[in-house]
């Protein structure tokens, strides 16, 4: 299985201080991995680096071989990296569909095949795509959300904490969509707060302590590590 | 007061006065949404825009109405040029440092106007004209003009923003910064348009002063108030609010005359903003707090 | 030909110099320490100027007054009464961040002109106000204006001295915090709104001294004999070309800029009658030309404050704190 995306070795932060020591985590295609750990331990900040938020003092990301380290957002969204940060992720005060328009704003000529995939995969959207996507609920918003980064076929997805602040409910839900969005060929990373559901239903993970990796392994495999499960994953 | 004469000499004027306000606010409101700042240039820019016109009238022989567009141009790429020269650079300091250099670039356009065309008052036609009577309301021919132009130049926009991609963008670019970077738009190419539109709007702000009044170096700064007022009023951000503030303080302007001695007029606008601060800084219509 | 005939002209500088600094180091208080945009600090020192005329001028038909208050009483109502002005201002607008500060104060100007020129009962309208006495302004011409330097100059020094034993108090320190990190100041249990109206009203009642001694020099005042635009300008390029944040550095601002100002005007006043008008307008445009290439180039000014760690970076070079948002880290918006 070869590497979509990958991190080698990254020491990265905001200003002056760092925040990820040492950091190499990859994705392969059809994947779906899940980046899990205590609070502060720079799960989000290591999504972050990927998108060139950050100041990357050393390593390097490629996506499909190609270094993108210090690319602008603008092209690493081109070589098919689509992103979904944890708050602000929609364009609250336009329409459904103008959000997945704006998701779509690189591509040229027709998209209209990428917006059938999308009302596909979130069908609850369709009726509401004349609605103000800041006045939809919760739920509805991640969706909106993760529907315009999808709009670019991305190869990979990110989604920083998809299922912060929703219902269990909603939750299953983000995830079943997970299941299918990687089912139609996009390779996903997350980054998630209730580890244990997350790992049960990836491929993947790997266990961020004080920024630096600390465990890595297949979702059950982390999951069953009793050591793991007492230190990061709440017992 | 009878219907016609409040309509005659109060409504109409208003609406008139307020259409103009609106041009210029829908530009600040515009500048707010995307680039968060306020810029106080803008009414001398409005000053440059009328003399302008007044200029290219003068030098080709044209009716002022056909040299708008070139003086709708002329400031729309002055605009682009100030933001490129005095702007661009400050983007990464606090959006304050920006309003400062604006304050500064109106010293400078003013002064441009004065050197060039002097301190005189002027006008694009000379004499009195006439009002059309319908059915005993009083239109002149230019406030018909005026008020048919705004409205076009209103539709035009709004079609832009709902229905082009690079309106939705500056839509999207207003609502959130961020992720429109993120949904890769180019954010240097939102900032130009935006000042090509409100450079145009505010030409046509100060044509429209000039046609209805008349044409003076301080023209522009003399409405800054009312036009900061309209568009707070209204709601910063919004460009529906730019206009209905617009209106708003106009008719206020020329209805005050009744309640306050009319030297204070141009107050009325003042008074107007810090009500809206007082009891609802997001305005009308639930624009940004900055 | 005396001596000191040769010092009046240098001596009406330095006067006009002292009369600047006094409006920088108030101007300093708002921007430097507390990050307040005053765009119309004309007004408060018009204020100032119909203040200190109306208490000590002797008694005039139809116009409040007669008075006749010693001097240090008319510049004490100045202060007071421009003091009290930009008390509902700040009231009002503080709450925000300081773009909304800068357009009310822009009409807080606009409406103190208007009433200047409108009230006959308080200002004479555009007639002014005349015979505004000047202490020891008996003496001969050159000998008066000597001595009102040194009274000048030693209102300056004492402000200046008092304004710095005040910055380096916990009240400057407090202000500085603020202005810097306005969450952390808060979280601190500083009272943040009080605190910024008091830097508003100590600065605005500055500009009313200056304005106060403004008017004791001119001996007359009218609505139309202070330039709005450009007094509020001069003052700002004076700041922000001399440090602002740093008292000793809006004083050497003011000096240069006030020496730019006038021997462009000493240039431009060989030039033929009908290119000297319009040269005024070009040395307006090259003090706003000034103000593009300072904050271009050297933003932190010529002496910055040295309090502040990293002189370019984001919130460091005054301002904003009022509800900035925290930048995204994209470098261009």
């Amino acid at each position: 299985m070869s590497a979509l995306l990958k991190m080698k070795s990254i020491r990265a932060g905001y200003g002056e201080a760092d925040i990820l020591y040492d950091v190499s985590m990859e994705v392969a295609e059809g994947e779906i991995v899940a980046i899990v750990g205590p609070n502060g331990a720079g799960k989000s900040t290591a999504m972050k680096s990927i998108f060139g938020l950050l100041n990357i003092r050393s390593g390097t990301i490629t996506v499909g071989g190609r270094d993108i380290t210090g690319w602008s957002p603008n092209r690493i969204v081109n070589a098919g990296v689509c992103y979904v940060p944890q708050v602000q992720n929609i364009f609250g005060e336009m329409t459904v569909h103008e959000n997945f328009e704006m998701g779509a704003f690189l591509r040229k000529g027709d998209f209209s095949a990428s917006l059938d995939r999308v009302y596909a995969l979130f069908p609850d959207l369709k009726a509401k795509r004349k609605t103000i996507a800041g006045s939809l609920s919760g739920g509805q918003r991640q969706m909106v959300a993760m529907g315009r980064a999808l709009m670019l076929d991305p190869k990979v997805l990110l989604l920083d904490e998809p299922t912060a602040g929703l219902s269990p409910k909603y939750m299953e839900q983000i995830f079943k969509i997970c299941r299918d969005v990687r089912a139609a060929g996009v390779a996903i990373l997350l980054v998630e707060q209730h580890a244990k559901q997350a790992l049960a239903f990836s491929d993947r993970g790997y266990v961020l302590a004080a920024g630096r990796n600390r465990h890595e392994g297949s979702g059950p495999a982390l999951l069953a590590d009793r050591h793991i499960a007492e230190m990061f994953l709440g017992g | 007061m009878d219907i016609f004469s409040f309509v005659n000499f109060f409504l109409l004027p208003g609406v008139v006065q307020g259409s103009i306000y609106a041009l210029g606010a829908i530009g600040i409101t515009l500048i707010y949404a995307i680039m968060r700042y306020g810029h106080f240039a803008h009414g001398d820019l409005a000053t440059f825009g009328a003399f302008t016109a007044l200029f290219v009238a003068g030098l080709l022989g044209l009716s002022p109405y056909a040299a708008l567009p070139v003086a709708v141009v002329v400031a729309a790429l002055l605009a682009i040029a100030i933001d490129w020269l005095f702007y661009a650079h400050l983007r990464r300091m606090p959006k304050i440092i920006t309003t400062i250099a604006s304050f500064g670039v109106a010293l400078m356009l003013r002064s441009v106007v004065q050197i060039i065309w002097g301190v005189d008052t002027t006008s694009y036609t000379r004499g009195i004209s006439r009002p059309e009577n319908w059915f005993g309301i009083r239109v002149k021919p230019h406030e018909l003009v005026t008020l048919l132009v705004v409205i076009g130049l209103v539709i035009a926009l709004h079609l832009f923003l709902t229905r082009n991609k690079w309106g939705k963008a500056m839509r999207a670019m207003s609502d959130n910064p961020d992720l429109a970077l993120l949904s890769g738009i180019d954010n240097n190419k939102v900032i130009a348009m935006t000042w090509v539109i409100a450079g145009g709007l505010c030409a046509a702000s100060g044509f429209f002063l000039g046609l209805n009044t008349e044409l003076r170096s301080l023209m522009g700064w003399n409405i800054l108030l009312p036009t900061f007022a309209a568009a707070i009023l209204g709601g910063v951000g919004r460009i529906e609010g730019a206009i209905v503030g617009g209106l708003v303080v106009g008719v206020t302007e020329e209805l005050s005359v009744l309640v306050i001695p009319s030297e204070y007029k141009m107050l009325s606008s003042f008074a107007i903003l810090l009500v809206v601060l007082l009891l609802r800084p997001t305005g009308l219509f639930r624009g940004k707090i900055l | 030909m005396d001596w000191l005939s040769f010092t009046i002209y240098p001596v009406y500088l330095m006067i006009f110099m002292c009369i600047y600094g006094c409006l920088a180091i108030g101007l300093n208080i708002q921007w430097g320490y507390a990050g307040l945009f005053n765009a119309g600090l004309a007004g408060f020192f018009a204020v100032g100027a119909y203040t200190s005329a109306i208490l000590t001028t002797s008694e005039a038909a139809g116009r409040l007054g007669g008075f006749d208050l010693p001097f240090p009483f008319g510049l004490a109502g100045a202060m007071i009464v421009s003091g009290l002005i930009a008390w509902p201002v700040g009231k009002i607008c503080l709450r925000f961040r300081s773009d909304y500060l800068a357009i009310v104060t822009i009409g807080v100007a606009e409406a103190i002109r208007l009433v200047a020129k409108t009230e006959d009962w308080l200002t004479n309208s555009a007639r002014g106000i005349t015979g505004v006495p000047r202490p020891l302004g008996d003496l001969p011409y050159a000998q008066a204006q000597l001595a009102y330097l040194a009274i000048v100059g030693l209102i300056l020094i004492v402000v200046y001295l008092l304004i710095e034993r005040q910055a380096h108090a916990p009240w400057g320190r407090m202000m500085r915090a603020i202005r810097d990190n306005e969450r952390a100041a808060v979280a601190m249990g500083k009272n943040v709104p009080v605190r910024r109206l008091e830097a508003f009203m100590l600065g605005s009642a500055l500009m009313g001294l200056a304005g106060g001694l403004y008017v004791h020099l001119a001996r007359t005042i009218t609505p139309d004999a202070i330039d709005p635009m450009l007094v509020t300008f001069l003052v700002w390029i004076m700041v922000i070309l001399g440090g602002s944040g740093n008292n000793r550095g809006v004083l050497l601002g003011a000096v240069i800029v006030w020496i730019i100002w006038s021997a462009s005007e000493i240039v431009t006043d060989q030039l033929p009658a009908e290119f000297a008008l319009k040269a005024k307008y070009g040395r307006m445009f090259l003090i706003g030309l000034l103000l593009q290439i300072v904050l271009r180039f050297r933003p932190e000014g010529l002496l910055p404050e040295k309090l502040r760690r990293a002189p370019l970076s984001e919130g460091a070079l005054s301002p904003t704190g009022h509800g900035a948002r925290i930048q995204a880290p994209h470098k261009e918006i």
